[in-house]
């Protein structure tokens, strides 16, 4: 596979703050890869230089092969793009703005975007005569999703795009997704709603400080951590019992329960002793993208937080 | 009260540094207004002289005051006074629009009335924090006028007239606020009334009727219906009449407490004027970035394209009629030639003397079109078009551009105006190739104002657009009032205005076309290659 999307030892300072310090990320072709981190982990950052709106201080990034400060124009007729936060123009309404980004992308005129306007515009159900000044942030959120996804493009880079969102219309945007994913798009979705990113992405990149701490997919990512497991504490199934379980770690007893953490790929090793304690009200819970996420954040003092380690 | 006291607070901290600079300018002008009397017009027999012109020739008073009496405290008050009264307008009719619709508009009233502070207590906050700025300023005038030698009871007159025009005008600004839906458009409603009460005012005093001996004027009753003909018939050094000012009182109770009840009437973030829809697709037409440039300047554009035919037209309206004066009247002669540069007869004079005020106008048009770049850029939608398809340097080219294309079409129709007004006070030939000739030297001037905050939008972001509009109203004071306050001809052309190309009897008079074009260029250029070089900036 191409990479779509390389940086090499990308690094951004503002004056003493180093916004991206080293960060390496690679997207491959086809890939809806999710760009996690909370505010100020420097994912905005990383998406303005990829579209050729800021300079890297030192390191590489590529788009298609080429430089995005350099080719900017040239690459965004390839793709598409939602900005973190979206301003529009005031006096123009959310119709004329949607037309006017397509065709300043290049896109002609034409019945087939005519049809996807339309079909955008009604699922996302937006009132395009309102000017730009009277939308609500959840409203200019639409706007620019819709410019976004009429227009076909080999590259979606997205910015935190369901900010502002209602339940409805972030179903409505994973079904857009879906859509351009299976038109073969490539897709870089920032975000730090993570149960978006646990459904829609393949691949998973976590940004912490300006660096890439983890990446891969989430069945990798998972693999090299622990599963819990926990079970009513029993006359057989005891703390003492759970510590002889194979691979068993950080056994612990709280409130009828007994818990331990085992490696998620020494867990079907794990299962025939259990058997033989004839545990109840078995729980197997594979960490999930949250738990992986607080793990590189160290949030050490958060509940169940000791038993990973 | 507690609210009020940290609403005031709050407001004076944000406003401290644009009211400083709003106040400062004001002390200029008070403080240039003496010196300037006294080494131009200083014996009495000079201001007798002008005065005599002026009613001659009323269409002068659309930009000066009441004339009350010849002597000096009388000429400054004659000159001066109706400037000072718009400025002290200008100043609160914004304030009183930036803390109410324009916080509305952006959310943060939403944020503050959801405190304590309630729905009233950030309006009572606006209007006391008006009236304050008010009262400084009229303190600040007061002050300077004493200082310069004035007798105190005009002083304090004119003082008072600038306080309750800027009373009479946070008034306004408060109930077009509750009126329309934008702070762009409750703005826009009260500046038109400022300008329009000024133009009334002085078109009230030039239809009044002159005293026997040409040195005092009686506004006619269109003057009463301005605050501007309030404050200027209280007649200040001459008959000292405080009570035209008790009509500025009751306007400004009238303006606050209408603004109170409308407000009370209201949802916030809802408007007694509604807000218009737009269009659900674009037109065809609108598919470039230069088209997207044109639609964000048209409104602005065309104001300047009207204020400069208006200018046009009164150039040769009035130089016609002026020729006819001045040839009586050496004191006015040298003075028209002092203000134009050339030793040229009186209605070419007076020609070039309002084509600078056009090339003023132009370089205006073309400073707030390349400025829209760097809103643009703050706001976040240059962030919308540049991820579609646009160079940066096609983004600020855009820009250039159309500045540049503002402009002409401003002198454009300034010389049209010209020639209409030529055509229609008898053909005079010379006189429309005159206003063509110094029409066209004021285009490159104005084009290197839009080349010059092009660069400033490039190399210094931040202060771009406060740095661009200083340097259009540094050029446009030395310009304009450089020869009338005795500035050394140097000084006076290193102001672009002052040294377009200017109409001479044979010819043509280049002057310093050749670096201005230079520098331009040079400029445009210069902006144009750090942009490609330069990433945005919030």
């Amino acid at each position: 596979m191409t990479a779509v999307i390389r940086t090499d030892a990308l690094t951004k300072h503002y004056g003493r703050v180093h916004a991206l310090d080293g960060l390496d990320l690679v997207v491959e072709a086809g890939q809806v890869h999710g760009f996690l981190g909370p505010n100020g982990a420097g994912k905005s950052t990383t998406i303005r230089i990829l579209l050729g709106l800021a300079r890297p201080t030192s390191g590489t990034a590529t788009v298609f092969g080429s430089d995005p400060w350099t080719d900017a124009a040239r690459l965004h007729r390839r793709l598409a793009s939602v900005p973190g936060d979206v301003s529009l123009w005031p006096n123009i309404s959310g119709g004329e703005a949607i037309d006017l980004v397509y065709r300043m992308r290049g896109g002609g005129t034409g019945p087939a975007y005519d049809t996807a306007r339309r079909r955008l515009c009604d699922a996302f159900q937006l009132d395009t005569r309102t000017k730009g000044r009277a939308y609500s942030k959840g409203n200019r959120q639409k706007v620019a999703l819709i410019a976004a996804f009429a227009v076909p493009a080999e590259l979606y880079v997205l910015d935190e795009p369901t900010s502002g969102l209602d339940p409805l219309m972030e179903v409505v945007f994973r079904q857009e997704v879906a859509r351009v994913r299976d038109a073969g798009a490539t897709v870089l979705l920032s975000s730090h709603i993570l149960s978006e990113v646990e459904l829609l992405c393949d691949r998973v990149s976590i940004v912490r400080a300006g660096r890439i701490v983890d990446t891969g997919s989430l069945a990798e990512m998972r693999h090299l951590t622990r599963t819990e497991v926990s079970f009513a504490a029993s006359a057989r199934a005891t703390s003492a019992a759970a510590a002889t379980v194979p691979g068993a770690e950080g056994v612990r007893e709280d409130e009828g329960r007994i818990s331990l953490t085992l490696a998620s790929d020494a867990v079907a090793v794990a299962l025939p002793r259990l058997a033989e304690l004839g545990v109840e009200g078995l729980r197997v819970a594979p960490p999930s993208l949250e738990e992986l996420f607080l793990r590189h954040y160290g949030a050490s003092d958060a509940p169940g937080e000791g038993t990973r380690r | 009260m507690r609210t009020i006291g940290l609403l005031l607070r709050q407001r004076a901290r944000r406003d401290a540094v644009s009211l400083a600079v709003w106040l400062a300018g004001l002390a200029a002008l008070a403080v240039a207004g003496y010196p300037g009397v006294r080494s131009s017009y200083g014996d009495e027999q000079e201001r007798v002289a002008l005065l005599g012109t002026v009613m001659a020739n009323p269409v002068v008073l659309l930009f000066r005051g009441l004339p009350s009496g010849a002597g000096e405290a009388q000429m400054v008050a004659f000159l001066l006074l109706p400037w000072l009264l718009l400025l002290v307008a200008l100043m609160c009719s914004f304030l009183a629009v930036r803390h109410t619709r324009g916080d509305e508009e952006d959310g943060r009233l939403e944020l503050v009335s959801a405190t304590a502070a309630g729905r009233t207590a950030p309006l009572v906050a606006t209007a006391l924090h008006g009236v304050g700025a008010s009262i400084v300023a009229g303190a600040v005038v007061a002050v300077i006028f004493v200082a310069s030698g004035a007798p105190p009871v005009g002083a304090a007159l004119i003082a008072a007239g600038c306080t309750l025009a800027g009373t009479v005008f946070l008034g306004v600004g408060l109930v077009s606020a509750e009126l329309m839906p934008t702070s762009r458009a409750a703005n826009a409603l009260a500046v038109w009334l400022v300008v329009g009460t000024f133009a009334l005012a002085g078109t009230g005093n030039a239809l009044g009727t002159p005293s026997a001996d040409l040195t005092r004027m009686t506004s006619s009753a269109l003057a009463w219906f301005s605050p501007f003909g309030w404050a200027e018939n209280t007649r200040p050094f001459d008959t000292d009449d405080a009570w035209p000012l008790a009509a500025s009182v009751l306007a400004t109770l009238v303006l606050l407490g209408g603004a109170a009840l409308l407000h009370a009437r209201r949802d916030l973030g809802a408007s007694f004027v509604p807000p218009r829809t737009g269009r659900a697709a674009a037109r065809p037409g609108f598919a470039t970035h230069l088209a997207l440039t044109v639609r964000q300047s048209r409104a602005a554009g065309i104001g300047w394209i009207v204020a400069g035919l208006l200018v046009g037209i009164l150039s040769t309206s009035l130089a016609g009629v002026a020729s006819r004066i001045g040839e009586g009247n050496p004191a006015v002669t040298s003075l028209l030639q002092a203000l134009s540069g050339t030793s040229a007869d009186l209605s070419r004079g007076l020609i070039v003397v309002f084509f600078v005020m056009l090339g003023i106008f132009a370089a205006c048009a073309a400073t707030q079109t390349v400025l829209r770049a760097r809103q643009d850029e703050t706001q976040g939608t240059a962030e919308l078009v540049l991820g579609g398809g646009l160079t940066r340097t096609r983004w600020l080219a855009d820009h250039v551009v159309v500045a540049a294309a503002c402009a002409v079409l401003t002198i454009a129709a300034g010389i049209a105006g010209a020639a209409a007004g030529a055509l229609s006070g008898g053909t005079d030939a010379d006189l429309i190739r005159a206003a063509a000739v110094a029409g066209a030297g004021q285009i490159v001037p104005a084009c290197l104002f839009a080349a010059w905050a092009a660069v400033l939008v490039v190399a210094l972001p931040r202060t771009a657009i406060a740095l661009a509009w200083a340097l259009v109203a540094i050029a446009a004071v030395i310009a304009l009032f450089g020869p009338l306050f005795g500035l050394s001809t140097a000084v006076v052309n290193a102001s672009p205005f002052a040294s377009g190309p200017v109409p001479t009897g044979e010819g043509v008079d280049p002057r310093g076309i050749v670096p201005l074009l230079v520098v331009a260029a040079v400029g445009v250029a210069a902006a144009l290659g750090g942009m490609h070089r330069r990433e945005l900036v919030a």
